[in-house]
């Protein structure tokens, strides 16, 4: 790009900058109807569902259907990714690093499995949720592929149960949500059988069990996104 | 005010790197840097500067930051995350077949 059409680029966004700050400041602050919900959520949602967590009561709750297209998104991007870098040849892309390396791992994983476990399961209760400690869950397949190789990670955590714990998440998502037609009377209608005292670990009906099953859709779903990117972006002739 | 300020400048750091930049990959990166400014600027314009919205029981003061915009955020992160996920694919992709990630080469090559 030649120095003129450079500095033109700029003036334009400079332009545009100003312009958006103007028009940005107009935006109307706190309205009667922000301020309706925020009341009405922030008063009701703990007895309505259950959860201390007003995000999560949000989310897996009252906007559960926004969740489950959330879900559907990252499914078809799985999907589109798994389409365009297809799985059949299997070059191994990496051999893995040294030995301490590899003992300091084999040292962290559980604990980071049972750390992923934790934010999954305490979603109601405290900071995180089914995407937080879905990504957590995801980092372990990236571990297994860098540290031990590729090969092991194909071994020990394969393709078919990745895609197994995918579409299982999604089919179990959507279980939940004709559970609550069934049992309630609306699409993801909170189930009240988990009803122990508010705060404890089994309460908040159907958030945990939600929390756990988008957990472990996303985790494996992030897995199934550096696997096939992996095996892809190095080539034949580079194998040590 | 520095709100708004702050957003802007991100956002266009981001958008000069999409008009500017002659990789595609850099590309993505000034898509995500938008993206980032947006999420900011959503959170900084509806914080309330009280506690976080997580409260100890049912009847404990409900003083907290709105949960909506915070909820909003958390889907547009992980939207975000996958629509970059699926470009950097088709940017693979590309690169397999043209041996190149340069948008002005990938014109030259349509018009062959």
């Amino acid at each position: 790009m030649s120095k003129a059409k450079h500095i033109f680029v700029v003036i334009v966004l400079s332009l545009l900058g100003i312009t958006m700050v103007i028009n940005l400041n107009k935006i109307p602050g706190n309205t009667d109807q922000i301020n309706f919900i925020y009341s009405h959520i922030t008063n009701n949602a703990v007895l309505e569902t259950g959860s201390l967590n007003f995000v999560t009561a949000i989310l897996y709750d009252y906007r559960a259907y926004d969740s489950l297209g959330e879900s559907t998104i990252i499914f078809g991007a799985v999907s589109g990714i798994v389409l365009l870098l297809s799985r059949k040849t299997l070059p191994v892309s990496s051999h893995g690093l040294s030995f301490i390396v590899k003992r300091t791992f084999g040292m962290l994983t559980p604990f980071i499995f049972l750390f992923s476990l934790y934010i999954i399961s305490h979603g109601h209760l405290s900071p995180g949720g089914g995407f937080q400690g879905g990504v957590i869950l995801g980092a372990i397949s990236i571990i297994f592929s860098i540290v031990y190789g590729s090969e092991f990670d194909f071994k020990r955590y394969s393709p078919t149960t990745k895609t197994l714990l995918e579409t299982g998440g999604a089919l179990l998502f959507i279980g939940l949500g004709l559970a609550g037609i069934i049992f309630g009377g609306y699409f993801l209608e909170n189930l009240r059988f988990l009803n122990t005292e508010i705060g404890s670990l089994l309460s908040a009906g159907s958030i945990p069990l939600i929390n756990t099953v988008i957990g472990f859709k996303i985790g494996a779903g992030l897995a199934i996104i550096f696997y096939s990117m992996i095996q892809k972006t190095f080539k034949e002739e580079d194998k040590l | 005010m520095i709100n708004h300020i702050v957003f802007v400048i991100i956002f266009l750091l981001g958008f000069y790197a999409i008009l500017v930049k002659k990789n595609l990959i850099k590309m993505v990166i000034g898509l995500n840097i938008m993206e980032g400014a947006i999420f900011y600027w959503f959170i900084s314009i509806t914080d309330k500067g009280d506690k976080i919205p997580i409260v100890n029981g049912p009847y404990s003061s409900a003083l907290v930051n709105d949960p909506i915009p915070q909820a909003l955020i958390l889907t547009g992160i992980v939207i975000g995350a996958s629509t970059s996920a699926f470009l950097l694919t088709l940017i693979i992709e590309l690169n397999k077949f043209t041996d190149s990630i340069d948008p002005d080469n990938l014109g030259r090559m349509i018009k062959d």
